[in-house]
Parts: C-alpha cells; sequence; structure tokens
C-alpha cells in the first residue's frame, strides 16, 4: 500500500536537537539567536545608561523629588511657623560647622567696643571674635564676629540647615516645599500640554487636507501672541492660584507638541503598515492612537522633559513680577525674589534656591539630551 | 515683494488689534471697580471721577473711546493710581529707551559672540575647545536670566565693587553704559548659548556636506571654504530662533529691571501690576506685543536677503 506523507507519522517527526548548522565549505558562519530580542525601549535603555551625565542627572532629580516629598513631613518646623526671636539666622549644618563653613556665625561690623561687655546684646560666649580696632570720632569701634544663634538667644542644638527668613521661618523646609510646589506647577502642566498637543496635532495630522489647514492656521494665531502679554492677562483673568498658574503655562506650550506630533503623523500615515490595517478594516480611532502615534513616543517623552524646566522658569518669572504663588505658601520662585531683596545684608537667602533651581534646569535639560539620544540616535549632539 | 511687505503689516496690526481688545476687555471686566478701596471719597466724588475717567459708560463704549483717543490723538489713557492724573504716554515715554537700549543691545552682542563661539565649536568638534564650550552652553541655556543677574549683582557689583549694584538714572555717557554692563551681561548669556548650540550644530552637519568637499576641491582653504560656503548656509535655520529668543530676552527683562532698579517699561509693568493701574499695564502690554510683533516682521522679511532661494510671498 502507497505510503502517503504526512507529518504526524511517527518516522516524520524530527526533534529540534538532531538538527545540526551546515555550511556547502568552510565554517559555519550563522549561530543561533542565544539573546533574548531587545525591543524598543530596552534598546533606548541601553543607550541611556552608557552616558554617565544622564544618569547623574537623573540620580539629582529623583533626589530632590525625594527630599521635596519628605523634608516637609519629616522636619521639626513648618514651612509657615514664624517666630520673630530667630529671623534671618545664619545657616548651620551638625557636620559642616566643625569644619567652619555653616557654623552659624555671622561678622557684625561697626560696634562700639565698650558695648561689647553688656550680656543683653551679646550673651555669653556669643561672641567669637573681635578685629579691626579703630576709633571713629573719639568712639573705640570694631567688627565682631558672633555666633548668630547664641546672639538671637535661639537654644542650643537648634540648628537651621539653610538659615531661616525675616519671619523667622526655617528656610529648609520652606525651600523643599517650595520644590515640591513648583515641580508639581511643571509636571501639571506638561501633562495638560502634552495631552492636548497629542489629540490635536494627531486630528491635525492624520486628516490632513482642509481639517489639517483649518487646525494649524488656529495655533499659529494663537502662536503669534507674545507669551508674556498672554501669560500676563491669562492670570490677570484667573487670578494667582496654582491652578491658573498650571493652565497659563499650556496656553501657549501645547502648541510646539502638537506640531511635532503633526509632522510624525504626516511622516507614517503613508506607509504600508498603515494601508495594510486600513484594508483589514481598523478603525480611524485604533490606526491614530495604536498604530501610528506610538512612533511618537520618543519625541513626546524627550519633549516633555524639554518641557519641565521651562515651565520652572516661568512660575519662578511670575512670582518675581508679583504675579506668582503668594506667600505665605512656598516656590522657588518666591523665595528667590524674596531673598533677592535682602541679597546685600543675608546672601544665604537667595544663594540656596538659585543653586537649587539652577541645578535642577541643569539636570532636566542633560536628562532631555540623554533622553533624545537614547531614542533618536541620530540626533546626537544636536 | 512690495505686496507681501504690505500683507504682513497688515496681519501683524490685525494681531495687535485682537491683542489690544482682549487686553483691553479683561482689564476692564476684572471684579471691583478703580476706586473702590479709596474709603475717604464720597459717593459723588467717586460718579465724578468715574464719569471724568469714561468708567460710568458701558464697556464697549469704553473701548471705542480709548480707541478713538489711542489711534486719533495718541492719548493712552490716564494714570489712576501710581501717578495720580499724569498721562499714561508721559509716564512711559522715558521708559521705552531704556528698555529699547537694554533688549537690543542684549541681543546684538549675543548674535556674533554666539556665531563665534558656535563656528570655533564645529570647526574643532570633538576636541577639549568643543567639550570646554559645550559645558558652558549647557550651564547657561539651563540657568535662568534672573539668577545670573542676582550672582552678577552680589559678586561683581557688591563683594567686588566693579561696577554699581543699581542702576543710577541720571547718569550719562560712560557712566550709563557701566550701570547697564551687567543686566545686559545677564540677560546675553542664555542667548549666546543658544546661538552656540544651534549653530555649532547645524555648520557641523554643513561641513560634511558635498559642496563643502567641491569647495575644497576646488582649491578653497579649510578657511575660506568655511566662511564663504559654510557658515552663510547654516545662517537660514538660525533665524528660527532669534524669535524665541528675543522674545526670552524681553521676558528676561522684565524681572532683571526690577533687580538693578532699572526705570524701563519692565519695572513699570511690574509695579502698575502690582498696584493695580490699568491703564499703565494696558500700555505697557501693547509696548511688549508691538515690539515682539515688529522682531517677528523682521526676522520673517530678512529671510530672502540671508538666503536668496527663499522667494517672498509663497509662489511655488
Amino acid at each position: 500500500m502507497a505510503k502517503f506523507y504526512s507529518s504526524d507519522a511517527p518516522e516524520y517527526q524530527v526533534g529540534k536537537e538532531q538538527f545540526e548548522f551546515v555550511q556547502m565549505q568552510g565554517d559555519i558562519a550563522d549561530e543561533t539567536f542565544k539573546d533574548k530580542p531587545i525591543g524598543f525601549f530596552k534598546d533606548a535603555m541601553l543607550r541611556f545608561c552608557r552616558s554617565k551625565i544622564s544618569i547623574v542627572a537623573f540620580v539629582g532629580i529623583v533626589l530632590v523629588i525625594t527630599l521635596s516629598l519628605v523634608v516637609p513631613f519629616i522636619s521639626r518646623w513648618d514651612y509657615n511657623d514664624q517666630d520673630l526671636n530667630r529671623i534671618n539666622l545664619p545657616p548651620k549644618m551638625p557636620v559642616l560647622e566643625n569644619a567652619g563653613i555653616l557654623d552659624g556665625t555671622r561678622w557684625l561690623t561697626n560696634r562700639r567696643v565698650d558695648g561689647l561687655g553688656d550680656t543683653n546684646r551679646y550673651p555669653e560666649g556669643s561672641i567669637l571674635r573681635v578685629i579691626n580696632h579703630r576709633m571713629v570720632q573719639g568712639v573705640e569701634m570694631c567688627d565682631i564676629k558672633v555666633d548668630y544663634y547664641k546672639y538671637s538667644g535661639v537654644e542650643e542644638g537648634t540648628y537651621f540647615w539653610m538659615g531661616t527668613d525675616y519671619l523667622g521661618r526655617d528656610l529648609w523646609v520652606r525651600m523643599w516645599r517650595g520644590a515640591r510646589v513648583s515641580l508639581a506647577i511643571a509636571f501639571i502642566s506638561v501633562i495638560c500640554n502634552v495631552c492636548i498637543g497629542i489629540v490635536y496635532g494627531s486630528i491635525a495630522g492624520y486628516y490632513g487636507g482642509k481639517v489639517d489647514m483649518l487646525m494649524m492656521r488656529i495655533t499659529e494665531i494663537i502662536g503669534s501672541f507674545p507669551e508674556i502679554v498672554v501669560v500676563t492677562l491669562f492670570i490677570l483673568f484667573f487670578g494667582t492660584g496654582m491652578l491658573s498658574i498650571c493652565l497659563c503655562l499650556v496656553v501657549q506650550n501645547w502648541i510646539g507638541t502638537a506640531r511635532m506630533i503633526r509632522s510624525q503623523f504626516y511622516r507614517y500615515k503613508g506607509s504600508e503598515y498603515v494601508l495594510a490595517a486600513r484594508t483589514l478594516g481598523v478603525k480611524d480611532m485604533a490606526l491614530i492612537f495604536r498604530h501610528i502615534l506610538p512612533n511618537s513616543i520618543g519625541p513626546i517623552i524627550t519633549r516633555a522633559m524639554i518641557a519641565v524646566p521651562s515651565a520652572i522658569f516661568t512660575e519662578s518669572f511670575l512670582a518675581y513680577i508679583g504675579l506668582g504663588i503668594r506667600a505665605p505658601e512656598s516656590s522657588i520662585g518666591v523665595l528667590l525674589s524674596q531673598g533677592q531683596k535682602v541679597m546685600q545684608q543675608y546672601p544665604n537667602q537667595v544663594f540656596f534656591p538659585a543653586v537649587v533651581i539652577s541645578l535642577l534646569m541643569i539636570a532636566f535639560n542633560m536628562l532631555s539630551n540623554g533622553l533624545r539620544d537614547a531614542f533618536d540616535p541620530t540626533q546626537r549632539g544636536a | 515683494m512690495a505686496k507681501y511687505i504690505a500683507q504682513r503689516i497688515v496681519a501683524m496690526l490685525l494681531t495687535l488689534f485682537i491683542i489690544i481688545t482682549i487686553g483691553f476687555m479683561v482689564i476692564r471686566l476684572m471684579p471691583g471697580g478703580i476706586f473702590d478701596e479709596a474709603v475717604d471719597m464720597t459717593f459723588e466724588q467717586k460718579a465724578a471721577l468715574e464719569a471724568k475717567y469714561n468708567l460710568d459708560k458701558p464697556i464697549p463704549i469704553q473701548y471705542a473711546l480709548f480707541l478713538k483717543g489711542l489711534v486719533l490723538e495718541g492719548d493712552w489713557g490716564t494714570s489712576l493710581k501710581m501717578h495720580i492724573n499724569v498721562p499714561v504716554w508721559d509716564i512711559i515715554k522715558t521708559k521705552i529707551p531704556v528698555t529699547l537700549y537694554i533688549n537690543f543691545f542684549a541681543l546684538l552682542i549675543s548674535l556674533p559672540l554666539g556665531i563665534a563661539f558656535g563656528i570655533v565649536a564645529a570647526i574643532r568638534k570633538n576636541t577639549m575647545t568643543d567639550y570646554l564650550i559645550s559645558f558652558m552652553v549647557v550651564i547657561f541655556i539651563s540657568v535662568p536670566s534672573f539668577i545670573f543677574a542676582t550672582l552678577l549683582q552680589y559678586f561683581v557689583a557688591f563683594r567686588a565693587g566693579w561696577f554699581p549694584i543699581i542702576f543710577d538714572a541720571t547718569s550719562v555717557g560712560f557712566e550709563k553704559f557701566r550701570g547697564l554692563a551687567l543686566p545686559i551681561l545677564a540677560l546675553s548669556l542664555g542667548p549666546i548659548a543658544r546661538v552656540t548650540r544651534y549653530l555649532r550644530a547645524e555648520l557641523a552637519e554643513t561641513i560634511n556636506s558635498d559642496f563643502m568637499l567641491l569647495a575644497k576641491t576646488k582649491g578653497l582653504t579649510e578657511r575660506q571654504a568655511t566662511i564663504n560656503h559654510g557658515i552663510r548656509n547654516s545662517m537660514l535655520p538660525l533665524m528660527n530662533i532669534i524669535v524665541p529668543m528675543f522674545t526670552g530676552i524681553m521676558g528676561g527683562s522684565l524681572v532683571i529691571e526690577t533687580i538693578f532698579s532699572i526705570p524701563g517699561m519692565g519695572g513699570i509693568m511690574v509695579k502698575s501690576i502690582n498696584a493695580p493701574d490699568y491703564t499703565v499695564t494696558l500700555a505697557a502690554l501693547i509696548f511688549y506685543s508691538l515690539i515682539s510683533l515688529i522682531t517677528v516682521l523682521i526676522v520673517d522679511l530678512s529671510y530672502g536677503i540671508i538666503d536668496p532661494r527663499v522667494r517672498m510671498g509663497g509662489k511655488k
């Protein structure tokens, strides 16, 4: 009886281990794939991790976020605890005080020498050094270095790591609470503008034609208004709450995201896989969000990261011109503008917020550079 | 070309008109009358004042009167809080030159400096010079201009005493420039870095293009090829960032004028917002809109001069 081929027949069952690689001549060039396939995100992750600067930036941002979340809870003082007995204290930190920096001392100039013994003004042990004895109009004057904590009568063992402000509020707590407020504003506004940008840009890019022309004309009109004017009018109209600051950061910024998404759609909507999906009867919404949009995930994340520092900048800018977050609530901008007023007497009050905002902005820029290189290596260094 | 310019100017005036309209409406529709806080005035006095400043009329009529005054007589209204009864134009006319001075000066010094650093970085790509410039670029782009202003004011002006801490409005000549040097420096650091980064990327790409190879094959030196062929081709994309850059400078100058006590439009705007004195705020807003719209216009028109391939008027 004729035997027909059937793959189920036992003599045709060949196990995988029985195969072996052969080559007509010479060595075998091909090998089996032993690795797992590397996906888009893993690929980006590998490239991102190779850049040390990005990692440092990322760690720095995580550190700031952690501090801003944790410090206001575990601190001894609230961000709005006022005490007029401890105003404008210099910074003092437990370990660094022994090294001679941040030790809570301050130079007081032009003091009368005969008043130095007065323990009501200068409590026991508060004067550390006396220099520069001189006679001014028959009175002996000098400059003294005092332990400002003892001088102000603050109890022993109290540390204000960044000092206190003109109402005796702890700047360490205010700093991190301010960072929290600024970051919250930045993240909320960036999320809003990415969401609006995605929806708007996808619709304009996908449908094209008249819809696209009309929608892009609208963005041109909104974009042609000067940013300062739009932001100012917006805040004047809606008041200076956190929400209105978030919204005023969205008014114009979503346009950039929308334009970027639109150009991505123009790039991909004509490709074969989209045509194939459409032929299979995939609906417009699924085509937009499942098939085309994921291509732009890299640029979207990069763009969102670039938008964060500019949102932080605008927030502190608004605080400076008196349209931002209002005291007693704290934000980086509020601290900067308050510290700037007393910069000549108490430079620490503006120095710390300035350092934090600068490092934060640099870190975000580094991170977005790293992300851009990771998602799209062709753009490297641009 | 003339038709294109005319079109652009009409579009600009239209935008300005929309901004003035929205600004006027926003400011007048805010709750509370302007004289509500003046408790020592009788009702009749308030009514008389409101009648004098046309505040008792419906808002569209107020707006029509405002526009009529602005367009026909150059009348910007009267200040109501900051300098009572002084015409707004008299307040702002001395402030405008100072603001324009520092803004345009910052733009003018940042362009050549940025271009120079960009060229150096691109030619010496991946060398120590390039890394140093790129490092500075990242810092100057990231740190806001008012932080630089504060630091410069503290270290250079207050500690070292090389420059005046605040600007003396009565000074003239060199003293005036010395007073404005730090604000201008603080304003231009960011833009310099932006131009540098952009030009470096553009030029690094242009240097590797075929026409540069051709130029060098024809016997041009590296310098000639870069200057005559490379830079000019990298300039055009640079025009795109001038507008956002100038907007950034103006925003920064708003704060920096306050920091250095410069009597300019920024200070006036901040004070008028906090006073609140809305006729002055509106004038300041119109000023800032006009300046940035004119900048956009100039940049658009100069595309054709820098790159003759760009045809004006969108002919295809």
